[in-house]
């Protein structure tokens, strides 16, 4: 047991959402069906680290980032940052929680109404959070930190308006705005995913570099695993609004324990056509996360799956130091 | 010869009321039977362009295709309508991202695959038809079972399996797949790509594949088209081009792909950004964003220069394939 | 400055794209400047009784003739023009302002909330109009008032479902999420991103719903129900219509009068729905 509560800790977070029943009739003699987004996610992170979430299309990650910046409020469980509970925070002062966590989106080109101009943009949350006192000075912080990001001529890019902007920019924007809170902790959904490739890795340095001079904590989110590997120190991977395996990111890349993990990673082509690939293959798709279990969710495409697998959600275990692996059937 | 297609002088401009968009410019190009070239570039590289001229899909009202594309002994730009009805599906085939939802969705996929079938073999009997169509569902790792199903009972992946099916009905002697995996995830990407391989083993299809994620091509393509703005940067095996990269725009998209074993090198990228398409560029398309960019390379656009079968648009190499200056070795930045 | 001109030169050049915008507008100015100087274009005071009795087109200087109590068709039919105008303006502004907040509100928020003001909606739209309209100007007092408001408080649901629907689109948008993470409240939300960014469609059915306000005032005045003090076309119809064998022109040019204007708010209607709705703009702005 650590003596230190960890900086941020997720603890058993979820989020679900009522499955609407097609027949009216039906609904009443029926349970009540849920779609489990994210189901009991618990995850501890330290001062400054980065954590990589991982997994396919319609696994939950996207609702955890939502979940986490409290665009929608979590079924169940909380976060707490710095041993606040967020839950709280978010009903005594929610300006102050907007601070302390920021998220940057995965599509730039929609982040900013179509209808202000940068200046507008960036001066209006300056304005409701009382940074700066006359608009004047307020300006200033913008223009410094544009011009910190590599936008220049800063004075010409804030009389624009978002559509005449290219997605690389609009995304700098995005996230030199996030920072201008100093944020303790920011969720990162997908944030290059709709970016050309060639401006992608300016973009994640200038996220690392500054979440690091923030000392801010990061979760990145992406389905490109080895972009995750790239930005993250920790990646926990997730399977139908479960976290399957948890751990630093080298250790989850090379020497994957949970099935899942394995066939996710040997199915991700690598640009080295000399690197061997050992497709595991899976069958079928992932179902919706309707109602699922009893047993290990992932057991009907597992290769490994044994009778033990369908009955019981199998416990996480740590195989090693701080690698955590939600299957009874690792070794 | 074995030679497929071959691309000469090809362009394709966009024209519009107020301007002019020179979107492919001047592109030559070899495709020989049985290869598979991946075509690889950013958003407004022209690549998509470049195919869609290719099978003539672009409105010829506001398009102006230049060039020759000889197909087979046919040239592509000159046909007519009718010629290119014959063409389409029977020699020349095409996967796009969103193909699936071509598919009807209030009828089955089997009857669907028929009437396609039917375009061009109309007298053909059911039993050969239906022969033909589980063939091919296994071939892309169907079961026959999907031939009485409708298309909402299938998954993404499925569906784009059956679109490839569908593409090979008639057996194309050329196959252009446009961003046909982008849209799926990880696992059914690896698989479907996976399967292509395995499948060009027994059929005789020659592949283009336009993506815009080299993975994809290292993973699927043995030869590498490398677009930037509209031309060509550099042609050649794949395994030598991602290997050793000779052009500085090639260098520049690699060193942006993280590695996803190798060792975490810094991402560099390349700062810039894309050239303005409507105004005509005298000299290297890629010099206002190359680090290495001498006066020679604004002023003059470079020629192709051959070496070992691979082909770079670079001044920086002589025509016999060696660099011109040594100073000006690939630089990596680190 | 310089964006207030681009502005102005990028709406001007979105009109003269569109031939019925540009019909619209055009005739939409040709009125308001009617409305305004019909002081000077009325060669005679329409409420002054004349004379001259039921004189045809051009007897004793009455170019469009006179009526039954002597007054001035074409002076009528000027200031005509103010009367209709103030009801399409003034009940479509109530119809809109109530339409923007109720189905504003119940889109953005959702929830229970959206259940109870979409039946509500539904219900306003299943009654039916007109003789609703009838019943309370025949109950109350029969001013032009009462009919702009009435007119106003009855077709508010159309424009409620149009906004209503766009922000349920709206919410989901990214700068609206961004807007939360920036720390705005929920009033700042909905009058900063969601209204003003979904307010198109509203806009161009709003000025459909002027022609319709002028169409019903003036049914509301053929039916006899009109305000006896101001000077409408539906009047001059109503009674013209009793001389319609002897003195024709009396009832036929106010109707040619209300179709024209009718025609002109559908223009530019039609026309503000085909230069704002996105499905026709030519893929400028996001997906």
């Amino acid at each position: 047991m650590k003596t230190k509560s960890p900086f941020i800790k997720i603890d058993k977070i979820s989020m679900w959402y009522p499955q609407k029943s097609k027949n009216l009739f039906m609904s009443i003699r029926e349970e009540r069906k849920w779609i489990k987004a994210v189901d009991q996610v618990s995850i501890e992170l330290e001062r400054g680290e980065i954590l990589g979430v991982i997994g396919e299309s319609g696994c939950g990650k996207s609702t955890l980032g939502k979940v986490l910046a409290r665009l929608e409020n979590p079924t169940n469980g909380d976060v707490y940052i710095d041993s606040v509970s967020t839950k709280e925070l978010m009903k005594k002062d929610t300006k102050k929680f907007r601070r302390m966590v920021q998220i940057v989106f995965q599509n730039p080109f929609d982040t900013f109404t179509p209808r202000d101009t940068i200046e507008q943009i960036l001066l209006r949350p300056l304005k409701i959070h009382g940074i700066g006192k006359t608009n004047a000075e307020r300006r200033e912080i913008c223009i410094k930190a544009l011009e910190s990001g590599g936008l220049r001529p800063a004075d010409e890019i804030m009389k624009r308006y978002s559509h005449e902007l290219s997605g690389g920019q609009l995304q700098r924007i995005s996230i030199l705005r996030s920072m201008l809170f100093e944020p303790k902790f920011i969720i990162a959904d997908e944030p290059v995913s709709m970016l050309d490739v060639s401006v992608r890795s300016e973009i994640i340095n200038m996220l690392l570099t500054l979440s690091k001079e923030k000392n801010a904590t990061v979760i990145f989110i992406s389905h490109d695993i080895a972009l995750t590997r790239y930005v993250s120190d920790k990646i926990a991977v997730m399977y139908l609004g479960k976290v399957v395996e948890y751990g630093d990111s080298d250790t989850i890349i090379n020497n994957p324990k949970h099935p899942y993990t394995q066939a996710l990673i040997s199915n991700c082509s690598s640009i080295d056509p000399d690197e061997q690939r050992e497709i595991i293959k899976i069958q079928g798709e992932p179902p919706t996360p309707v109602n699922p279990g009893p047993g290990c969710y992932f057991a009907s495409r597992c290769f490994k799956a044994s009778k033990e697998c369908f009955q019981k959600y199998p416990a996480a275990t740590e195989v090693s130091e701080g690698h955590i692996v939600a299957c009874d059937r690792w070794y | 010869m074995n030679q497929l297609l071959e691309i000469k002088d090809f362009s394709v401009t966009y024209v519009n009321k107020s301007k002019k968009v020179y979107a492919v410019k001047n592109v030559n190009l070899k495709i020989n039977k049985g290869d598979s070239l991946g075509i690889v570039g950013e958003s407004g590289s022209g690549k998509s362009t470049l195919a869609m001229a290719l099978l003539r899909l672009l409105p010829e009202k506001n398009t102006q295709i230049t060039g020759k594309a000889n197909f087979i002994g046919k040239d592509l730009v000159q046909l007519n309508q009718k010629e290119l009805k014959n063409i389409r599906w029977n020699e020349l085939a095409v996967v796009f991202q969103k193909s699936m939802n071509a598919l009807s969705p209030v009828h089955r996929i089997g009857p669907q695959i028929e009437d396609i079938y039917r375009v061009h073999k109309p007298n053909a009997s059911k039993e050969e038809i239906f022969s033909r169509i589980t063939y091919l569902l296994r071939l892309v790792n169907l079961s026959e079972r999907v031939y009485t199903l409708y298309p909402h009972e299938l998954s993404g992946g499925m569906l784009q399996r059956v679109s490839i099916a569908i593409s090979l009905v008639h057996n194309p002697k050329l196959l252009i797949m446009d961003e046909a995996t982008t849209a799926l995830d990880v696992v059914t990407q690896g698989q479907i790509l996976d399967e292509i391989v395995k499948m060009e083993q027994t059929l005789d299809v020659t592949r283009i594949m336009i993506t815009h994620d080299i993975s994809v091509v290292a993973a699927s393509c043995n030869k590498i088209a490398v677009m930037y703005a509209g031309e060509f940067m550099e042609i050649g095996y794949v395994k030598d081009v991602l290997k050793n990269p000779k052009h500085p725009y090639t260098r520049g998209l690699l060193s942006s792909f993280p590695s996803l074993k190798g060792e975490k090198l810094k991402l560099t990228g390349i700062s810039g950004y894309l050239p303005n398409l409507s105004v005509k560029q005298e000299g290297c398309i890629f010099a206002p964003r190359c680090q290495q960019a001498t006066e020679k390379c604004k002023q003059e656009k470079p020629l192709g220069v051959e070496m070992n079968e691979n082909t770079v648009w670079c001044h920086l190499y002589s025509s016999g394939g060696e660099l011109i200056n040594e100073d000006q070795k690939p630089v990596y930045k680190d | 400055m310089l964006s207030v001109k681009k502005n102005t030169y990028a709406t001007f050049k979105v009109i003269n794209g569109d031939i019925q915008l540009k019909l619209g507008v055009f005739g939409i100015l040709f009125l308001l400047l009617v409305g305004i100087l019909s002081p000077i274009l009325a060669p005679l005071d329409p409420y002054h009784y004349g004379q001259d009795i039921l004189n045809g087109l051009g007897v004793n200087g009455h170019l469009l003739g006179t009526n039954h109590l002597g007054q001035d068709v074409f002076s009528m039919i000027i200031y005509g023009v103010r009367t209709s105008l103030m009801v399409a303006v003034i009940s479509a502004l109530i119809s809109a302002v109530l339409g923007i907040l109720i189905g504003g509100i119940a889109g953005y928020f959702g929830g229970k909330l959206d259940l109870i003001v979409s039946e509500c909606i539904n219900a306003f739209m299943m009654v039916p109009t007109f003789f609703l309209i009838l019943l309370v100007i025949a109950l109350f007092d029969n001013s032009i008032t009462n009919v702009m408001i009435v007119i106003g408080l009855t077709t508010w649901p159309s424009n409620a479902k149009l906004i209503r629907a766009q922000a349920l689109s709206l919410r989901e948008r990214t700068f609206v999420k961004s807007a939360i993470t920036m720390g705005e409240s929920k009033t700042q939300i909905l009058f900063k991103y969601i209204i003003p960014n979904g307010i198109f469609p509203v806009l161009a059915n709003t000025t459909i719903g002027m022609s319709n306000a002028i169409l019903t005032e003036a049914g509301l005045s053929f039916l006899g129900l009109g305000d006896p003090n101001v000077i409408s076309w539906g009047q001059m119809i109503f009674m013209g219509k009793q001389y319609i064998t002897s003195a024709w022109w009396i009832a036929t040019f106010a109707g040619v009068a209300i179709v024209l204007t009718v025609t002109v708010f559908y223009l530019l209607g039609d026309g503000l729905n085909h230069v704002l709705n996105p499905k026709h703009s030519n893929g400028k702005g996001g997906e």
